[in-house]
C-alpha cells in the first residue's frame, strides 16, 4: 500500500518533445541575458525613480494575482472548483484585520493569521468536496460565497458591521510604494511555494488524482489527503492575498466582498491567464488592474464620459467576453504566450504554443 | 415556540418558491438534456426583469407589453448563450461549460451596472391592490401570479413532454443522444429550444419576482436566485421538472422562514443573512444525505 507515484527518470511535461542536446549559441545566451537585465533594470529604475506610478493599482494587481492563483491551486492542479472565492478572501482579510486591530498584533501576525484561518476554512470545505461529487461541489461553494457575503462578514462581533474593521499598514510601510514592496515580497513566496508545489511529489500526485482518482488511488496515492492538502494551499494562498487585501484598503467592508467583485473577476483572470500557467495568471491580473486604470486616461482622449466613468465595469465586460473566447479557442489562456518565453528564457529553443498546461481538456474535475 | 411567525413567511415563500421553481425547471431542462450546470441562469432572470423595467420605464410601453418585452430578453440571453457560448463547447468537459456559462454572467453584470450603477430599479407590479387576505395575510395579486406562473409553466411543459412530437425528441435526446441524431432528431435544434426554454422562464421569474419587493438590483439574478434555483434543482434530484416545482416552493418557503423566524432563536438574535445560511444547511443537507434528491433517479 505504502508504494507512492516514482519520479520519472525526466518529467515528462518539462522536457518532452525538446532536443536536450540542442543548447543556445552564446549569441542566444546573450540574448536570453539581455531580457532578464532589461526587466530587472526596469524593475529597480521602478524602485528609485522619484516618480509614484500607481503603486496602489500595482499592489491591488500583485493581491488580484495571490488570489487568482489560489483559485488556479483549486480549479487547475486539484480539479475542483470554486465560485465562493469571497468568501475565501474575505475571511483572511476579517481575520487579519480584527487580529490588527482588535486584538492589536502587528501586521505580519495578522497576515500570519489570516493565512492560517483561510486555509482552515478551505480545507472545512474540502471535507466536502470529498462527499460531493464534481459539479455538485461548485455550487456548495457558490453558496459558501454568499454565507460569507451575507452572513459571516456582516456580523458585527467579527467584522464591526458595516463599518467595518480598520486594517492599519505595518510600521514603516505605510506609502503606496512601500506597501507594494511587501505585496511584491508575498507575490514571490507564493509563486515560489506553486514552483516548488507542482514540481515536487505533491505536484504529481496531484495531476494523478485529477486525471482520475480510481487510478491514481491505484497507483497508492491518498486521493483523499492530498485533495484536503490542495485546499489547504489554495485557502493559505487566498488568506494571505485577503490580508494583503485588507491593509491595501486600510479598512475592510463586507460590501467588498461581493460575487460580483471577487468571485467572478478572480475566475476570470485565472481563466484567461491559463491554468496552470503561473506567468499568465500573474501577467493577465497586471492587465486587468492596469486596464481600469489607464482605460478612463485613454477615455479623457476620446472625450468618452461614459467609458471614464464606467472603466472598471468595461474592463470587466471585456475580460469576460476574452474569458469566453480563451475557453473556446485557446484554452491555455495567456500561458500560450508567457510559457514559451519561460522556456526560452531556461535555454530551450522557442516554440509557440503550449506543453504541459490545460491544453483542451484541461478543466476537467472529478467524475 | 413564542414569537414565531408562520403565516406570512408561508406566503412569501410560496411566491418567491414559485419564481425559483421557474428558474429550477430551466435548469434541470437543461441539465437533463446536455448534462451542463448553468450558471448564466440567473441573469436570464435580471434580463427579464431589465427588459421590463427598459419597456415600462424608458420606452414607456404599456405594462402588459412591457412584460412581454422582459420574457423576450430572457428568452434570447437563452437562444444567444446556447449558441455563441455552449455550442462552441460541445464537445469539451462539462466543467469548461460550467466555467463558460458563469463568464456569461460576468459579461452581463457590469453591462447592467453600466446602465444603473449600484442603485435599485423600481419594479411596479402588473396588478396593483392589497389583495386578498388568507390565514390573517395579505397575499398581493403579484404573489398569486407568480404562482400561477409556475403551475402554468409547469401544465404546459407537462403537456409539452406528454404530448407533442418535439417534447419527446427532447426526452430522447436527452436519454440518447446518438441514437436521437441517427433517427433524425435535429440535436442543435433540440438543444436550441432547451436554453430558449430555459430563458423564457428565467425571463418570466426575472419580470414577476421584482414587484413583490418593488424594486431591483442590476446581478440580482445570479447573487439573490440562481442559488435557492440551484437548490430547489438538487432538492429536486437535478432531472425531474416535477421535482423542480416542488423543491422550489420547499426552498422559498425554507428560506422565508430562515428569514423571519431564525433571530428569535436564542443566541442566534444577531445573526445576519440567515437566508443564506438556511440554503447552504439545506444544499449540503440533500447532497449529503440524499444526493438523488426528493424525485430524481440519478444525482
Amino acid at each position: 500500500m505504502a508504494t507512492t507515484l516514482e519520479r520519472p527518470v525526466e518529467p515528462p511535461s518539462a522536457r518532452a518533445g525538446t532536443d536536450r542536446g540542442q543548447r543556445p549559441s552564446p549569441a542566444g545566451w546573450a540574448a536570453r541575458g539581455g531580457v532578464v537585465v532589461a526587466l530587472a533594470l526596469i524593475s529597480l529604475l521602478y524602485v528609485f525613480s522619484n516618480k509614484e506610478f500607481r503603486s496602489d493599482a500595482l499592489a491591488a494587481a500583485v493581491v488580484l494575482a495571490i488570489g487568482a492563483l489560489s483559485l488556479n491551486v483549486l480549479v487547475g492542479y486539484a480539479g475542483q472548483i470554486s465560485l465562493g472565492h469571497q468568501a475565501f478572501i474575505g475571511v483572511g482579510a476579517f481575520t487579519s484585520a480584527y487580529v490588527i486591530s482588535q486584538s492589536n498584533q502587528s501586521f505580519y501576525v495578522g497576515l500570519v493569521a489570516g493565512a492560517i484561518v483561510g486555509g482552515l476554512q478551505a480545507v472545512v470545505l474540502g471535507l466536502v468536496a470529498l462527499r460531493v461529487r464534481g459539479l455538485y461541489f461548485a455550487l456548495v461553494t457558490l453558496a459558501w460565497g454568499f454565507v460569507g457575503e451575507n452572513s459571516i462578514f456582516r456580523s458585527r462581533g467579527l467584522t464591526g458591521g458595516g463599518a467595518g474593521q480598520p486594517a492599519p499598514r505595518p510600521g514603516g510601510f505605510t506609502t503606496d510604494r512601500a506597501y507594494l514592496l511587501i505585496c511584491v515580497i508575498a507575490l514571490t513566496v507564493v509563486l515560489l511555494i506553486d514552483w516548488r508545489l507542482v514540481a515536487s511529489k505533491a505536484g504529481r500526485a496531484l495531476q494523478a488524482v485529477r486525471e482520475s482518482p480510481q487510478v491514481a488511488a491505484n497507483y497508492g496515492v491518498n486521493v483523499r489527503a492530498y485533495t484536503l492538502f490542495a485546499f489547504g494551499v489554495s485557502g493559505v494562498y487566498a488568506g494571505i492575498a485577503g490580508a494583503l487585501f485588507a491593509s491595501q484598503r486600510t479598512n475592510v467592508v463586507a460590501v467588498d466582498f461581493t460575487f460580483a467583485l471577487i468571485a467572478l473577476p478572480y475566475l476570470i483572470v485565472t481563466v484567461v491567464g491559463g491554468l496552470r500557467r503561473r506567468g499568465g495568471i500573474v501577467l493577465f491580473a497586471l492587465v486587468y488592474i492596469l486596464g481600469q486604470q489607464y482605460l478612463p486616461d485613454l477615455a479623457k482622449h476620446l472625450h468618452n464620459r461614459f467609458i471614464i466613468d464606467n472603466a472598471g465595469f468595461v474592463v470587466q465586460a471585456t475580460s469576460g467576453v476574452l474569458a469566453i473566447l480563451t475557453l473556446i479557442f485557446q484554452p491555455d489562456g495567456l500561458g500560450t504566450v508567457t510559457a514559451p518565453i519561460g522556456r526560452w528564457l531556461k535555454g530551450e529553443p522557442f516554440v509557440f504554443g503550449s506543453r504541459g498546461g490545460a491544453g483542451a481538456e484541461g478543466l476537467s474535475v472529478r467524475p | 415556540m413564542p414569537g414565531f411567525v408562520v403565516a406570512q413567511p408561508l406566503v412569501f415563500g410560496l411566491a418567491n418558491g414559485a419564481a425559483f421553481g421557474l428558474v429550477a425547471i430551466g435548469l434541470v431542462l437543461i441539465y437533463k438534456s446536455s448534462r451542463v450546470f448553468n450558471f448564466a441562469a440567473g441573469e436570464f432572470v435580471t434580463l427579464g426583469a431589465f427588459g421590463t423595467y427598459v419597456g415600462s420605464s424608458v420606452v414607456k410601453l404599456p405594462y402588459p407589453l412591457a412584460m412581454v418585452v422582459g420574457v423576450l430578453f430572457g428568452t434570447a440571453a437563452g437562444l444567444a448563450t446556447e449558441r455563441l457560448v455552449v455550442r462552441p463547447l460541445n464537445d469539451r468537459p462539462k466543467v469548461t461549460v460550467l466555467v463558460a456559462t458563469a463568464a456569461v454572467a460576468i459579461v452581463l453584470i457590469p453591462f447592467e451596472l453600466m446602465i444603473g450603477k449600484v442603485k435599485p430599479f423600481p419594479a411596479r407590479p402588473a396588478i396593483h391592490g392589497v389583495g386578498v387576505k388568507i390565514l390573517g395575510v395579505y397575499v398581493s395579486p403579484q404573489q398569486m401570479l407568480i404562482m400561477l406562473a409556475l403551475a402554468l409553466s409547469a401544465i404546459g411543459l407537462a403537456w409539452f413532454f406528454g404530448r407533442t412530437d418535439l417534447g419527446l425528441a427532447t426526452l430522447a435526446t436527452s436519454q440518447e443522444p446518438t441514437a436521437s441524431r441517427l433517427v433524425g432528431i435535429r440535436l442543435n435544434r433540440i438543444s436550441l429550444l432547451t436554453w430558449g426554454t430555459a430563458g423564457f422562464l428565467g425571463g418570466l421569474a426575472g419580470v414577476l419576482l421584482p414587484p413583490v419587493t418593488s424594486n431591483f438590483t442590476a446581478g440580482f439574478g445570479t447573487t439573490s436566485v440562481l442559488i435557492s434555483a440551484f437548490t430547489a434543482a438538487v432538492l429536486g434530484g437535478m432531472t425531474s421538472i416535477p421535482g423542480a416545482f416542488v423543491g422550489g416552493i420547499v426552498v422559498g418557503i425554507v428560506q422565508a422562514m430562515a428569514q423571519f423566524n431564525v433571530n428569535k432563536l436564542p443566541g442566534l438574535h444577531d445573526l445576519p443573512g440567515p437566508n443564506s445560511v438556511a440554503i447552504l444547511v439545506v444544499l449540503v443537507g440533500v447532497l449529503l444525505v440524499r444526493p438523488t434528491g426528493i424525485l430524481g433517479k440519478e444525482a
